[in-house]
This record gives C-alpha cells, structure tokens and sequence, in this order.
C-alpha cells in the first residue's frame, strides 16, 4: 500500500529538478540565419499579434527570430532579459517595446556599446523623436501616432453622441509613453467639441478586473455618462464589461483602443460602438524589414515609421480588408 | 522492553545514510545552484563567461539587498511585504530631491548626497512604524506590513505624479551604470573610463557600485547575523518568543530595530535601483517583493522563525537571478519560465521538510 514517507518526499524532489531542467530540451539551436531578438512588453494579444508579423517577415527573409516576453510591464523585469540577449553574444539585430521612457535609457545604450543595432517597436523611449530629441541612439521608433488615435477616439464619440454628453476614460499607468499620448490626444479631441465633458481619467495598472470595478463605480456616481474609452486591451475590456453588467449596453457607448478578439465580440454585441485596431503585425514586419536592410547596409532608416489605423464598426468589421486586423491571441 | 531500548537508542544512534541526507539537505541549494550553472554553461553559449556572471550579479543586486533586510526579519519569526513598494518609495523620493537640486542647479556630489540622505530618511519611517505596529500593537507581521504596502505605494505614485522621474544629474548614471576597472586588448588597464578610441565591443568592465554594494551588504549582514549579539537575540526572537524574553532580551525593541533594519536596506536597494535606471520610480520594486522572500526561504530560512543564514539568502537569490538569465539565453518559451520559480521554492520546502524529518528522529 502507498504510504508518504521520505523516500518519496525525495523522489519527488529529483522529479522537480527534472522538471525544472526539462524546459532546456525546448531550447532552440540557433542557425546560421542572422538572429533577430524581440522583447515585448508583456504577454497580451497585442504583442502575440506583433510577432506574428514579425515571424512572416522573418521566414520570408531568412531570419532567425527569438522573442522574449517579461512577466509583468515593469523596467526591473524587462532589463535582465536584454541582458541576457546580449550575453549569448549572437545577436545581430533588436527590436522590443520599452516599458518605460525614462527607465530603460540606461538598459539600452547597453545594447549600442555591444554593437548590436536595434529600434523600438509601438514605445518609444525619451520623447520618440530619435532624430532631434534627448535620446538619439535607437534606430527608428515604429508604432502607430498615439495621439491621433485618441483624437480619433474623441471624434468618434462626439460624432456617436451627436456632439454632446459626458465622458469618462479608462487608463493603464501614467508614464507609458503610448497611452499617455492617447489620453493626451483624446482630451483634445473632446475640447474641440464644446458640449462634450470628460468627467474623469482613471489608471487600472493593466489589470482589467480593477478596470472594472472602477468603471462600475463612475457609472454609479455619474448617473448622465454616455461614453467611455478604453486607451488598450484590458481598459478596454473593462469598460466594456462594466457597462454590460450595470446592463448599460447601447446607452453608454464605449470606444475601444485595440482589436482583440474580446473587444470585437463586444462590438458584435453592441457593447463597444467602436474599436480602433493598431497594426502591429505591420509594426513587426516593419521592424525585421527595417534589421535586414540595416545589415546590409541600407542604413538610411527613417528615424520615425508611423503605422495607420483601421476604424472597426459594426458596418464594416465583416469586410476582409478590415477583419485581417483583429488581434488574435494565438500565435501560430 | 524492546520499545523503550529503541527509544534511548533512536536520540543517539545516526545511520551514515542519515548523515548523507543530512548533509544534503544542508548543502542542496549550494548544489543546485552549481548545478544550474553547469547545465546552462553547457547548453548555452555565452553563459559561462565573466561578462554575462556579471551581468547576473548586478541584475541580482536590488533583489538581494532587499532579500538580506528580509532575511533579519524571518529569521525573527516575522515577514515585511512592504518592502517592494518602501524600495519604490526611496526611489521616487531621491529622484524628485535630485532632480528638483540638479535643476536649480547645485553641484552634483551635494545633490547626490542630500537626495540619498533624503531617500533613506524617508525610508527610514516604514520600517519604524511596522516596528511599532508589530512589537507594540501585536499586529500579526503579515497584515501590518501588507497595509504599509499600500501607504508606501500611495506615496510613492503622489510624489511621482505615477511617472518615471527623470532628469537626473550625470553623477547618478556615472554611478550606477560605470565600472570602476576596464580591461581590453591590446590595450593598458584604465579606471572608471573605457579605454579611449577603443571597440567598446571588446572592452570588459570589471566591478560596478551596486555590485560593490551588494557584496558589503551581504557580508555586514553575515557579520552582525553570526557574530554579534544582535544576530543572535535576532535567532533567539524566532526560536522562541517567550525564552528570549525570559533570557532578558528586550523583545519590542529588537523586533522594531529589525523592521527598521529591513526597511532601510529596501531603502538601499531603491538607491541602487536608481543609480543603475537613472531615475525614480513607483514601481522599481513591485516584481522583487515575493522573490526577496523566495530567496530566503530558497536559502534554507523557515518562514516559522529560528532558521536561516545570510549565505543562504544569497545562494537563494543567485539561484533565481542564473534561472532568469539562463532560460533567456537558451529562449525558453516564455511560459515555462514563468512557473520556474515557483517549482523550486516547492523545492526547498519539501527539502526542509526532508530534513526536519530526519532532525526529529
């Protein structure tokens, strides 16, 4: 009969240390195509769907592409990881999403002493403008222009609203520079329509639970609210289930930084009225394009890409031209 | 008749395969470790050189100077959850000092100096109130410090507006970021600059301040934890309550000088954290709360008070910082690595649990 003693209590513990070195066994071998490191922000379908157009691009040209992904979006998580790229010694090329515009200054003029060429993908880090501004070493700085997308966001509102009514906007954390910028752009997009009112800004720290809970509570005290915006993916789904559960749907229109699959259901529903897709797929494809010139000395990279937008309504979201630009949370 | 002669026996008699397993227990985070090492010194290349061991230490640095003030407190019976945020909240507040000197415009070493005088003023008063919180309300040690948690974070995001402050004098990154010898080929030895005109590829920099600091660090708490009277009043707390009251020990002094103590190298860790980002942030030390207390526990320390060495802490602490590294460098899927951790901490519980096993008979 099976008793717990200490024979097993050991067994299990060389079983763990398999375990833990198990892992190992997936390691990839690196091949002779140039090795092309990607560092994401976090793990979110926006990222998953950024790799994905990056992969395209590598197997098209021949690129060996090795994506890392931090934890949690913090500069303490994310800087070991581009340490550790830069230690195995065979990077030829880097493209990630900095975290933090001030934080990770330091963390990457590392990868530049090591020679490794690399520009940043949808953050920027400094002020993003590689050309004249404080910081100057990235290559070029590929994402979508954050402030006209809040812009868009704004006018779209005051367009659903008929140019009046108050508003409320769901935030990550200040200090990201994308979403600082689309709060930014939204902001004065709803101080060109006069009869609009933002009653508020809130931050969810990314977690779309607290997102919710916060935007319960507005809707509770802010009897007159009629739309919201949700700045990424998780404000986005927050706001969106907060309306859907206050049984909102329809009266408070919600517009959506982001198209993930969540988001696109909502708009379905009827929950969201708007959801305004990035292209990051194109920003991948970009950035592995953009490496692959560099190396082959093609180095007059424009210091700044901007991507382009693709406005999701309920209209148009069976179109293919529009549909290819839902975020899917798979990667292939 | 038989059972009783096995009894006296039993508190004497030590099988060698008794003493081989207590060995081990003993040693086996030593030889994890090494054997992390080995294994991704084979399998990944760059792994096993100068540059990247370093590279490991720095990114280690904060953890383990929070990881040794954590280590006082278990080691007394207690825990401080506060510490990711009072590292945070150090941070923030010399970042906003020296930014606001360096910007009217006084001399960096005075800016440099008062903003770390400030950092740690401030991060001293955590660490006096969970003290008085613990020691002289009773407070349960988990609950007071998750509730400074949460002041900490809520003064740290006010100062900082919930932004990376910025604009530091150069003093800062020269710093945290410098080494203080640079060795290249063909070239002589220079200090705290890199050769000039020389491939920064080739060049090796040698030692880092907060490198530095980790290292002092670990061996004053080494020191005070086994060889003065406070590192032993400290075991005494943790081992029992009631005898080290018996035995004169002023128990309410002590558990606020170890809260305070903890506090302040959370503080020193937030300094640390903002020479090498060169900025201060709300946020420096959210991800290093629960591996602080990992690298203790990992280290042999029972979250029960009485056990526990500095040597320990930091074999915990490199194990977790060569498994972050390592997995990287081999491009681990991400997931896998996530759960990596967690499996070793279950680890060093059943190990201790091993061992206590074989203690009691």
């Amino acid at each position: 009969m099976f008793r717990w003693n200490r024979v097993w209590q050991w067994t299990l513990i060389v079983v763990l240390v398999l375990v833990v070195l198990a892992p190992t066994a997936l390691a990839e071998d690196p091949a002779k195509k140039p090795n092309f490191a990607f560092i994401a922000g976090v793990n979110d379908p926006f990222y998953i769907t950024m790799q994905r157009g990056a992969q395209q691009a590598a197997d098209l040209m021949g690129v060996n592409l090795i994506v890392q992904i931090p934890e949690t979006w913090n500069a303490t998580v994310q800087t070991p990881i581009i340490d550790a790229m830069l230690s195995r010694g065979d990077i030829d090329f880097m493209f990630l999403a900095p975290v933090d515009k001030e934080a990770m200054i330091e963390p990457l003029k590392r990868v530049v002493d090591a020679g490794i060429p690399m520009l940043t993908v949808d953050t920027f880090i400094g002020d993003g403008d590689y050309a004249n501004g404080p910081v100057t070493f990235p290559l070029s700085y590929i994402g979508s222009d954050n402030v006209e997308g809040g812009m868009i966001a704004a006018r779209a509102l005051a367009e659903a609203l008929g140019g009046k009514g108050k508003v409320y906007v769901q935030n990550v954390k200040p200090g990201i520079s994308t979403t600082d910028q689309r709060e930014e752009g939204f902001k004065k997009g709803i101080a060109e329509a006069p009869g609009m009112e933002l009653v508020g800004v809130d931050y969810n720290d990314d977690d779309a639970g607290k997102g919710q809970a916060q935007t319960a509570a507005v809707l509770q005290r802010e009897p007159e609210l009629a739309g919201i915006f949700g700045t990424n993916v998780f404000s986005a789904q927050a706001a969106a289930n907060a309306v859907k559960n206050a049984g909102l749907s329809g009266k408070v229109k919600v517009v959506a930084f982001d198209a993930t699959e969540f988001a696109i259901q909502m708009l379905k529903e009827g929950t969201v009225d708007l959801v305004i897709a990035q292209k990051p797929a194109e920003m991948g494809f970009f950035a592995v394009e953009m490496g692959m010139a560099y190396l082959h000395g093609y180095v007059d990279i424009p210091k700044r890409i901007p991507t382009g937008y693709a406005v999701i309504t309920r209209d148009n979201m069976d179109d293919p031209e529009i549909s290819k630009w839902f975020y899917t949370g798979q990667s292939d | 008749m038989a059972a009783i002669t096995e009894t006296q026996d039993m508190s004497t008699a030590t099988t060698s395969r008794q003493m081989l397993l207590r060995m081990v227990s003993r040693v086996w985070a030593w030889l994890f470790l090494g054997m992390l090492v080995a294994v991704f010194s084979v399998s990944a290349p760059g792994f096993f050189t100068v540059r990247s061991f370093q590279n490991i230490g720095i990114n280690a640095s904060e953890t383990l100077i929070v990881a040794l003030g954590q280590t006082f407190v278990i080691i007394a019976g207690g825990i401080d959850l506060s510490v990711g945020f009072v590292m945070g909240l150090v941070s923030v507040v010399a970042a906003v000092v020296m930014r606001a000197l360096n910007l009217a415009g006084y001399p960096q070493g005075l800016v440099l100096l008062v903003g770390v005088v400030a950092g740690l003023i401030i991060g001293f008063i955590p660490g006096l109130i969970n003290g008085l919180l613990i020691a002289r309300l009773k407070a349960p040690p988990f609950i007071a410090t998750l509730g400074m948690l949460g002041i900490a974070k809520c003064f740290a995001f006010l100062l900082s507006g919930g932004q990376t402050v910025g604009r530091q004098p150069d003093i800062v990154r020269l710093l945290g970021n410098s080494y203080f010898i640079y060795v290249a080929p063909n070239e002589p030895v220079t200090f705290f600059n890199p050769p000039p005109g020389a491939d920064l590829r080739s060049v090796l920099g040698v030692m880092t301040l907060p490198l530095l600091i980790m290292i002092i660090t670990a061996i004053v708490s080494h020191f005070v934890l086994a060889h003065t009277r406070f590192g032993q009043h400290t075991y005494a707390l943790g081992g029992s309550r009631d005898a080290s009251l018996r035995a004169g020990i002023d128990v309410d002094l002590h558990t606020m000088k170890l809260y305070i103590v903890c506090a302040l190298l959370a503080s020193l860790g937030g300094l640390v954290w903002t020479m090498r980002f060169n900025s201060g942030s709300p946020i420096a030390g959210e991800a290093l709360m629960l591996n602080s207390v990992a690298a203790v526990v990992i280290g042999g320390a029972s979250l029960f008070g009485g056990e526990g060495k500095v040597m320990g802490t930091v074999v915990g602490a490199f194990i977790m910082a060569v498994l972050y590294t390592g997995l990287v460098m081999l491009n681990v899927p991400p997931f896998w690595q996530f759960g990596a951790v967690g499996v070793i901490i279950i680890m060093a519980v059943l190990v201790d649990q091993a061992q206590a096993g074989i203690a009691r008979r």
